[in-house]
């Protein structure tokens, strides 16, 4: 438990410090929205409708570059190897970096729920949204943790990591999409979106747990 | 149907186009483990030479 | 546990040794004799379908390749596990033949599907969640293909990602279809390729040799192309070897 926190803390301050990685995501979802805006029309079309697809398509495109920081970081000043040879077990390396990934993530998110709010004057901040987000953000995060691990040549790594992760990722984005149009009872689907929603993200969490040592083994 | 036959045809001929494709790729690897195998050759000759001439 | 495990092994060997070996022959031979009969049935033999004409045809093709595409990345998944327990490079070569194979098939079920539906139903997609589902194995195992070859045919670490890749896809499948299942039942469409009342006897035989022909055809180039990799692996290593010798 306490090696999790070391690398929890260690990725937390390496964040702090270097502001630039949830910065430039953040900014990022901003400019993402604004792109849906001015290409569907929002202004003039209802865009309660389409309001679940941005979201959870935002969240996907900057918790991609999240979640890539930690490790692209890592492997650019080397301290990936040291880290393997390290003491530390690889599951416990898993739950730093998942950790760190969640909470960062998970602020860009709250920034996106609010910036949402304002500007489409639909209540986000609903709890059953949140609980929506939450739960596919714990599935997306561990299965995202696992394949940025991977140690990519540096100028394939930008566009390799969303090519492998968006398609696994597919039952995540529908089942987020419908569940949060549910809850913000914008359409009424009887599919119990909400538990496959966690089917899923228990899935996603427990493969990556299992997988993770396997990437880099010593 | 006349123009069904056409589509028929097509389909047909994307599968024996997607075989000659794939078989076309397969060589290609055969091909290029040959010259990495005639290349060892010349190698294992130099090794050889230098070893009797030493 | 371990006698288990060493009676499953033996089992999978004498299973798996003669298919190994009979690659050369008499693989092919049946694929020939196998797919020769597929078209003689599929083109000639089979009754033409009354509503749909000759290009209902192309189901001989579109059925088998989609259903052993699965088969094909099923070996590829079961491969790549078997790769990332004991490491052994050879599960990697079966792996990633396997893929190609079922890239090709994938590829195959996608274009006569698409070919087969716009004379009959107008269209060339629908968002049904068979054809989602296949097209988006084409996308994950397309993307095993480029992790995989980032490296050479030696390169474990390259294998061991893709290895993960392959696995998680293959996992992945059934959340795939459900999910996209339920998606389409919010947006019915026009139903195709739903609708197939039993089909008459000459067509179930003539289907179960297409069967049938693209198995044995698949196996056989699996088979060839793991082969393939497999010989470059082993090539790589005796030119590392050589690079010892001359240093």
């Amino acid at each position: 438990m306490r090696n999790i926190f070391i690398v929890l803390k260690k990725d937390l301050q390496i964040a702090w410090r270097d502001k630039t990685g949830w910065l430039s995501s953040f900014i990022f979802s901003v400019i993402l929205i604004f792109i849906y805006a001015f290409a569907f029309d929002l202004a003039k079309t209802n865009s309660e409708l389409l309001l679940p697809g941005i979201l959870w398509t935002t969240f996907l495109f900057s918790g991609i570059i999240v979640c890539n920081q930690s490790f692209q970081q890592e492997s650019a000043t080397g301290t990936l190897d040291a880290m393997i040879a390290s003491p530390i077990s690889q599951t416990s390396i898993f739950f730093g970096k998942f950790f760190c990934n969640l909470i960062s993530l998970s602020i860009v998110q709250f920034m996106i729920v609010v910036l949402g709010t304002i500007m489409f004057q639909v209540n986000l901040l609903k709890i059953e949204v949140i609980l929506v987000i939450f739960l596919g953000t714990i599935g997306f995060v561990s299965l995202a943790t696992l394949l940025s691990a991977f140690e990519y040549r540096e100028r394939f790594r930008a566009v390799l990591l969303p090519v492998i992760e968006l398609p696994i990722l597919i039952p995540l984005l529908l089942a987020g999409v419908q569940a949060s149009s549910s809850a913000l009872e914008i359409s009424n689907t009887s599919s119990p979106w909400l538990i496959f929603l966690a089917i899923f993200s228990l899935w996603g969490f427990l493969g990556s747990i299992l997988l993770f040592p396997l990437v880099n083994e010593k | 149907m006349d123009n069904a036959l056409e589509f028929m045809f097509a389909g047909f001929a994307v599968f024996w186009a997607g075989l000659f494709v794939y078989l076309l790729i397969l060589q290609q690897r055969i091909r290029s483990l040959n010259e990495q195998i005639l290349l060892l050759r010349e190698r294992l000759k130099g090794i050889t030479l230098n070893d009797n001439s030493d | 546990m371990t006698s288990i495990k060493i009676t499953i092994l033996e089992l999978g060997n004498w299973f798996l040794q003669p298919l190994w070996h009979s690659r050369w022959i008499i693989l092919p031979v049946i694929t020939s004799i196998c797919v020769m009969a597929m078209l003689i049935g599929a083109v000639i033999a089979a009754p033409r379908e009354i509503i749909e004409g000759d290009v209902q045809r192309l189901m001989y093709i579109h059925v088998p390749s989609a259903i052993i595409s699965y088969l094909a990345f099923g070996i590829t998944a079961v491969a790549s596990a078997i790769l990332l327990i004991n490491g052994k490079l050879y599960w990697d070569a079966i792996a990633r033949a396997s893929a190609g194979i079922g890239l090709l098939l994938t590829f195959f079920a996608l274009s006569t599907g698409a070919i087969w539906g716009k004379p009959i139903w107008g269209i060339y997609w629908t968002w049904d969640a068979r054809l989602t589902t296949t097209l988006v194995l084409f996308l994950i195992y397309s993307s095993y293909l480029l992790v995989r070859n980032l490296g050479n045919a030696n390169d474990t670490r390259a294998a061991r990602y893709a290895a993960i890749v392959g696995l998680i896809g293959y996992l992945d499948i059934p959340l795939i279809h459900f999910s996209v299942d339920w998606w389409r039942t919010l947006h019915p469409q026009r139903i195709v390729f739903d609708i197939r009342p039993s089909l008459p006897t000459e067509m179930l035989i003539v289907l179960g040799i297409a069967f049938l022909a693209v198995l044995s055809l698949v196996l056989w180039l699996i088979l060839l192309s793991a082969t393939t990799e497999y010989l470059h692996q082993q090539v790589g290593k005796l030119s590392g070897d050589l690079d010892q010798m001359e240093s």
